[in-house]
């Protein structure tokens, strides 16, 4: 696992537990709806909450394919690699 | 099996009025009155406003013009302002629903008056009852915190009144200003679909005993639902800048879950089944809750449309938005004489509350 992943992990065990509620483990293997129980709120939340800490965009599209953390971890590890940070504060 | 035996003497519902306050603001409108707000904490703003266009609002009616909301800061600021527009609201709508009655302000033996978007001592029915000029005598019940069930609760427990004031007239007058609980600092995506969903109306209904002389829908029957640990699903949390919304997708799965079955028991204690009813007031909710409704009750495809249209129009005014889709539905004149219909609301609690009706 890369260090942009594991920096993810951390991210989507902070939000899941934070702010969703979620008192149980969060491991890549973890399913988003089977296992971490999330619904459409709980998904609209982490997608938010990992866009605004990495400073990315996740699409309809992006979501295709995504079922597991580890899914989301790369996905969202990928993107941030490859989409310039905003300036500090700044809006899109 | 039928439930009429012995209906005349049951409650019945003489009028029902609606009221909008006049000031009224697009989507797109809000949106973009919110967006600035928004790019203090988020980044992909197109997402936000997705999740506001995805709740069917098409604009809503504010009890205020929009850019007097951001010099509402504090608790006491917004609570007045509520407390102002919540009179000026409750009396305009009291007064329609009298004279669609026939009756007139000294007719009515006892107020019940809902809300969950603002707090008055003296309550709002007390500051009525002098602009309108009630009875001195006249009983009040001033209700606080059922939030969206509160339409089909009020007309519940004003209907148990009736049930023992047989002579009596009541009121249930729901008054919701959603627009003057927003907490423009939380930004949290619950917070952000609530500014998207919820308008602010009011609405009044004039239900009487069994032994006066009425025309309309009685109410047959009434049930009231809570569902076990389920606090945290709808509600307020009170903070020092007033009502911090609570709410939880989970909403349309409980409605999937129970409601079925909910509806099912009580008509069952009636001889009834789902088939047997032609008429479904439901509250507006969202259209997620929406949707759980038609698929639980299977119901048909225009079953709802008054609920769909009203969430359209005015977006989702809690208490008053079954009350809005029931007075729609008796302006219709689609009923006829021996249809049943059931009236249905869920709220924090989280509860549900069923109320069976037959013209």
């Amino acid at each position: 696992m890369v260090e942009n992943e594991l920096a993810v992990l951390r991210e989507i065990r902070r939000i899941v537990s934070q702010e969703l509620e979620w008192e149980g483990e969060v491991e890549p293997t973890h399913h988003l709806l089977k296992d971490l129980q999330l619904d459409s709120m709980g998904l609209t939340v982490l997608a938010v909450e990992l866009e605004n800490h990495f400073r990315i965009r996740l699409s309809a599209e992006d979501s295709v394919g995504v079922n597991t953390v580890g899914d989301l971890m790369r996905l969202v590890a990928t993107r941030a690699a490859g989409e310039p940070r905003a300036a500090a504060g700044g809006a899109p | 099996m039928n439930s009429a035996s012995g209906q005349d003497s049951l409650p019945v519902i003489r009028a029902v009025e609606r009221m909008l306050p006049p000031h009224y603001a697009r989507q797109d409108q809000i949106i973009g009155a919110l967006r600035e707000l928004w790019a203090t904490r988020h980044y992909n703003l197109e997402r936000l406003e997705d999740l506001h266009r995805s709740v069917r609002v098409d604009g809503r009616f504010l009890a205020l013009p929009i850019e007097r909301y951001p010099g509402l800061v504090t608790f006491q600021q917004r609570n007045d302002a509520w407390i102002q527009v919540a009179t000026d609201l409750g009396e305009q709508v009291v007064r329609k629903a009298l004279d669609r009655a026939g009756l007139t302000p000294q007719d009515v033996d006892h107020v019940f008056f809902v809300t969950v978007t603002g707090i008055a001592t003296p309550s709002i029915e007390a500051r009525l009852m002098n602009r309108l000029g009630m009875r001195p005598d006249m009983k009040r019940t001033p209700i606080f915190g059922l939030g969206c069930v509160a339409g089909a609760a009020g007309t519940a427990r004003a209907s148990d009144y009736l049930r023992a004031w047989k002579g009596h007239t009541a009121l249930l007058i729901s008054v919701e200003l959603c627009s003057l609980t927003l907490q423009r600092e939380d930004l949290s995506i619950p917070n952000i679909i609530a500014s998207g969903l919820f308008g602010d109306g009011a609405a009044c209904v004039v239900l009487r005993g069994g032994e006066c002389p009425d025309a309309g829908p009685r109410v047959v029957a009434t049930r009231s639902v809570m569902y076990p640990n389920t606090e945290r699903i709808m509600g307020w949390d009170v903070v020092d800048t007033g009502f911090k919304v609570v709410l939880s997708a989970k909403v349309p799965q409980l409605a999937r879950e129970f409601i079925r079955r909910d509806v099912d028991g009580f008509l069952a204690e009636h001889g009834l089944t789902r088939e047997d009813v032609k008429h479904w007031v439901a509250h507006t909710g969202g259209p997620k809750v929406l949707q759980s409704f038609e698929e639980a009750l299977e119901l048909p495809p225009e079953a709802l449309a008054r609920s769909w249209a009203s969430l359209r129009e005015v977006g989702n005014l809690s208490s008053a938005s079954v009350l809005f889709v029931l007075g729609e539905m008796l302006e219709s004149g689609e009923a006829r004489p021996g249809d049943w219909g059931v009236m249905m609301a869920m709220g924090p609690g989280f509860c549900a509350e069923l109320v069976l009706l037959r013209w």
